[in-house]
C-alpha cells in the first residue's frame, strides 16, 4: 500500500537540510571577512619596511664614522642612495627580488623659508596613481653641505615608496 | 494529507528561533566592516615612525652640541612637512645613577596624537 502520510516528514527533512547548509555557509564565511582594515595592512608593512631601511642606512659602520645616509645626502650622491635603498628593501631570502620603487626629496630650512629639492627622481613605473607610502628620516649635516652650506643643519629626507 | 495534526507547530517555532539567530549574526557581520575601518584608521594615523624619528633627531642634536639653528630647522620643518608642533630642549648635565646626563624634554603634537617625554641623555 502506498499513501501520502510521509510527505510532511519529507518537507521537514528538506527544511532541516537547508538550515544546516545555511549554518555551514555562515560559519565558514564569518571566519574570512575582508574588512576595510585589512586593505591597509600592506601599506603599514611597506611603511615599516621603508623606515627600517632608512634606519639601517643611517647606522654608521663603526663609532665616529658617518652613516651612509649622511654621506649620500651631503655629497648629493643620489645614484648610490637609490641603489642602496632599493637593494635593502628588495632583497629577499631566496628567489627573485621584490618590485619596490622609490623617489626621494630633501627638505631644508633657508631663513624663514622651507625649501624642497628632489633628490632621486621617480623611475618610469611612476604614474601618479600608485598607492605610495611616505617614510622620512632626519639627517644632521655638517657645515659644508649642498643645502645652503655655511652652517650645520638638520634636513628631512622623505622617500616615497611604492610597489609596481 | 490524510492524518493532519498539530505536531508541526514545533517546527514552525524552531524555524522562527533559527531566523532570529540568523538576524543577530547578520547584525554582527554588519558591524565588522565599521570596526575594521576605524581600527585601520587608528593605526595609520598614529605617528609611530614620526615620533621615533624625532627622538633620534633630538638625541643627535644633543650629541652634536645643541645648536640653536638645528633646533629651529627641526621645529620649522616638522610644522611644514609633518603638520606637527614640536618643541624640545636639553638642560644642564646632572648626576643620574653615577653618570652625567642631560634632561631632554620632547613635545610632539600633530592634532590627533600628543606625545611628551622627559628623558635623560
Amino acid at each position: 500500500m502506498v499513501n501520502d502520510s510521509g510527505q510532511l516528514y519529507t518537507m521537514e527533512g528538506v527544511a532541516a537540510g537547508i538550515i544546516m547548509l545555511l549554518t555551514v555557509y555562515i560559519v565558514i564565511s564569518t571566519t574570512s571577512i575582508y574588512t576595510a582594515g585589512d586593505t591597509h595592512i600592506p601599506d603599514m608593512q611597506l611603511e615599516q619596511l621603508g623606515s627600517d631601511v632608512l634606519a639601517m642606512m643611517d647606522t654608521p659602520n663603526a663609532k665616529d664614522l658617518k652613516s651612509d645616509l649622511e654621506v649620500f645626502v651631503n655629497t648629493g650622491n643620489s645614484t648610490d642612495f637609490e641603489s642602496t635603498f632599493l637593494n635593502y628593501c628588495n632583497t629577499r631570502t631566496s628567489g627573485a627580488t621584490d618590485e619596490l620603487h622609490m623617489s626621494a626629496n630633501v627638505t631644508y630650512r633657508d631663513g624663514n623659508d622651507i625649501k624642497e629639492r628632489q633628490f632621486v627622481a621617480p623611475d618610469d613605473s611612476w604614474t601618479g596613481r600608485e598607492s605610495a607610502v611616505r617614510v622620512t628620516r632626519w639627517v644632521q649635516l655638517p657645515s659644508a653641505n649642498p643645502y645652503g652650506g655655511v652652517r650645520v643643519r638638520a634636513v628631512l629626507v622623505e622617500v616615497l615608496l611604492w610597489r609596481a | 494529507m490524510a492524518c493532519m495534526n498539530e505536531d508541526g507547530q514545533w517546527i514552525v517555532l524552531m524555524g522562527l528561533l533559527v531566523a532570529l539567530g540568523l538576524f543577530f549574526l547578520a547584525l554582527i557581520i554588519n558591524q565588522s566592516a565599521l570596526v575594521g575601518q576605524t581600527t585601520a584608521e587608528g593605526v595609520l594615523e598614529f605617528p609611530k615612525n614620526d615620533i621615533r624619528d624625532l627622538r633620534e633627531a633630538v638625541f643627535d642634536y644633543v650629541e652634536k652640541g645643541r645648536l640653536e639653528a638645528v633646533q629651529k630647522d627641526i621645529i620649522a620643518i616638522s610644522l611644514e612637512r609633518k603638520n606637527a608642533v614640536v618643541s624640545f630642549s636639553a638642560g644642564e648635565q646632572q648626576g643620574v645613577s653615577g653618570r652625567l646626563l642631560r634632561p631632554v624634554i620632547i613635545h610632539y603634537n600633530n592634532g590627533v596624537t600628543e606625545y611628551d617625554e622627559t628623558v635623560y641623555y
